[in-house]
């Protein structure tokens, strides 16, 4: 089950879902709105290697904002802190955004049990487009898992940054 | 929980989801597929920003089909209009639009509770492909929720045919527009 906005605020005020700073004004039918964090991160060299070191060039957001141009991924955080130890989350794009051609991940919208942090968002864009740090930008729903819960002891858990995996994670898993 | 097509049809036929046109033979054994409609809108600027209006100009799909390029972001709709009160959409490409490397939405596939419309499409191509109205172009899915209802109300409902973003009005009431 998928909980509606009211349910968020309510499993919320119970400790059983995280989100701070929270706003009322962000809560929709079914998710919360959040907003983009000050600083995006994009890969320095013109080929990832997966296995790789993966040197970053970071950015902060301009008041002016910032034209994102096709062919990169972006690499943005939430604003908010967000994630929850008896709901999964998803993150997704907002529609107005994806009206005007942006992703806000890369097929990788399913959080886990129990990770609370910044995410990272991974952003692409059909056209250049213009985006504001602050603005909001996408949507995270929970949905009611079904099963015994083990603790979250992944690795993006721990960070608050955008990161990107080292060498082990892609191959051992760990 | 995801519901059954052969639940979507029985909560159709209650009134408690919206397809419409609808086909039992367009029922899917977790979902619905629904089809593309005759209108495009694509942006009239390359460049796009968020915090202004960005004018869009509308493009009727012909019969012998219309090539979307993979530098631009089209707008389509559904034909069906559709949504719930009761259960929350999800909606996604079929797979074998997804193997054109077609994009249905852009990580925008989860439809509010209340949102009864014929729902704009992002269309995205990684290669050129031509697209045809009428298309079965993508699949609609139906959640259970937990917790109190509030239905969607906001600046896309009701609407028919491609909507573009409407986001800058986010930025009026802000004080920030452009």
């Amino acid at each position: 089950m998928i909980l509606t906005g009211p349910e968020i605020i309510r499993q919320r005020e119970a400790g059983c879902i995280s989100i701070e700073p929270f706003s009322c004004e962000q809560v929709n039918p079914n998710s919360y709105n959040y907003r983009l964090g000050p600083a995006l991160r994009t890969h320095a060299g013109p080929v990832i290697d997966a296995l790789g070191a993966h040197p970053l060039d970071e950015t902060a957001i301009p008041a002016e904002g910032i034209l994102l141009r096709p062919g990169c991924v972006y690499l943005g955080t939430t604003a908010e802190r967000i994630g929850s130890t008896h709901y999964v989350p998803s993150l997704i794009g907002r529609s107005s955004l994806g009206r005007l051609g942006v992703y806000l991940q890369v097929s990788a919208d399913l959080g886990n049990l129990g990770a609370i942090h910044h995410w990272t968002l991974e952003i692409v864009v059909c056209q250049a487009i213009r985006v504001y740090a602050g603005m909001t930008v996408g949507q995270v729903s929970f949905w009611t898992p079904s099963g015994d819960k083990c603790p979250y002891d992944g690795h993006f858990g721990e960070f608050s940054e955008a990161v990107t995996p080292y060498p082990s994670l892609l191959t051992s898993g760990c | 929980m995801i519901l059954t097509g052969p639940e979507i049809a029985r909560q159709r036929d209650t009134g408690r989801i919206t397809i419409d046109p609808f086909f039992p033979e367009q029922v899917n054994p977790n979902s619905y597929n629904f089809r593309l409609g005759p209108v495009l809108k694509v942006y009239t600027d390359e460049m796009l920003d968020v915090r202004r209006p960005n004018p869009a100009q509308e493009l009727v799909i012909p019969e012998t089909g219309l090539i979307l390029k993979p530098d631009r972001i089209y707008l389509g709709s559904t034909v069906e209009v559709m949504g719930s009160d009761h259960y929350v959409p999800v909606i996604r490409a079929r797979s074998g639009v997804a193997r054109l490397g077609l994009f249905v939405h852009v990580t925008a596939d989860l439809i509010d509770i209340g949102s009864v419309n014929q729902w704009t499409l992002q269309l995205h191509a990684v290669q050129p492909v031509r697209i045809y109205p009428g298309l079965l172009i993508g699949q609609v899915t139906f959640w259970t929720t937990q917790g109190d209802v509030t239905l969607y109300r906001g600046k896309y409902q009701g609407t028919r045919g491609p909507q573009e973003s409407r986001i800058h009005e986010d930025f009026l009431a802000a004080g920030t527009a452009a």
